[in-house]
């Protein structure tokens, strides 16, 4: 384990069918992520993706990658652009320090050749 | 954009406790919403050889769902915590969010989310747009006082030109 190590990336194609889950699944029921009748005024064509999800991809990429050897402690990131209905995201990290038993990465969401999350990063802690 | 009025708002805190525990079939919700299949978040055994008690939560449900909130959706279909303010001439867009985990949330606990509005800052965008920042800082426990996570979000309310 050191700097320059890149965790495998974790790709996932988001429908509309599955923003409606977790828009069910988290509660959140924004018209922004489904309904035509409020994005037509608002100028977009597509559904929005809510970008809590990418928070949820980035600590299942990480998590799939660390395993039992570590405990995600710390994620954090900031949206840069928006996401619509029928993309794929990808999600990118790098390991940049190792310090004692503690593991960051820096990541990226991407979708297609726009960055929509950046900058992000996420602590592990080694058991 | 930033009033005496906007100012006072920093320091607000409002508390929110759910009606009832996380329970299984929320968690087993959101990992299939998100498409995460870690089967510590659906079976004892996987997640009791991953050295929990039982099935755990992924990490950052707790800090995406309103289940705890128990407010009604507003005209948007929100049914989350905001801190209600209405800013005329402004559009509001989503900053970032930073979390930390304490520890492994479970089924049987229930959340307690304390919101506090931390700052208020007023900046201008690259293209000399003018914007104010609301950080706030979401606190989870559960019935026993165990601290879950934190959760600090950044909303940007962006001046919009007339």
């Amino acid at each position: 384990m050191k700097p320059g190590l890149e965790l495998p990336p974790l790709e996932r194609r988001i429908a509309l069918p599955d923003m409606i889950a977790y828009a069910g699944a988290t509660w959140d029921w924004h018209r922004l992520h489904y309904d035509p009748v409020y994005l037509a005024p608002r100028g977009l064509d597509l559904p929005v993706v809510d970008g809590q999800v990418f928070g949820a991809l980035l600590a299942e990429q990480v998590q799939d990658w660390i395993g039992a050897a570590g405990v995600l402690r710390t994620l954090k990131f900031r949206f840069k652009q928006l996401v619509y209905a029928g993309e794929t995201v990808r999600c990118v990290g790098t390991v940049t320090a190792v310090d004692g038993g503690l593991v960051t990465i820096e990541h990226q969401v991407l979708a297609g050749d726009r960055v929509a999350v950046a900058p992000a990063s996420s602590t592990v802690e080694l058991r | 954009m930033m009033t005496d009025e906007i100012r006072a708002l920093i320091g607000r805190e409002v508390t929110y406790t759910a009606p009832e525990p996380l329970g299984r079939a929320a968690i087993r919700y959101f990992a299939l919403a998100v498409g995460d299949h870690n089967p510590v978040y659906t079976d004892d055994a996987a997640a009791r050889a991953a050295g929990h008690d039982g099935v755990i939560a992924p990490p950052t449900l707790i800090c995406e769902t309103n289940q705890y909130a128990g407010l009604p959706a507003d005209a948007d279909g929100y049914a989350g915590h905001t801190w209600g303010i209405e800013l005329p001439g402004t559009r509001q867009v989503r900053g970032g969010n930073a979390y930390e985990f304490h520890r492994a949330v479970r089924p049987d606990d229930v959340v307690t989310a304390t919101w506090r509005l931390r700052d208020i800052a007023e900046r201008t965008t690259g293209a000399g747009q003018p914007m104010l920042v609301f950080t706030s800082r979401a606190t989870y426990t559960n019935q026993d006082g165990d601290l879950l996570a934190t959760n600090e979000e950044t909303i940007i309310y962006l001046g919009v030109t007339p």
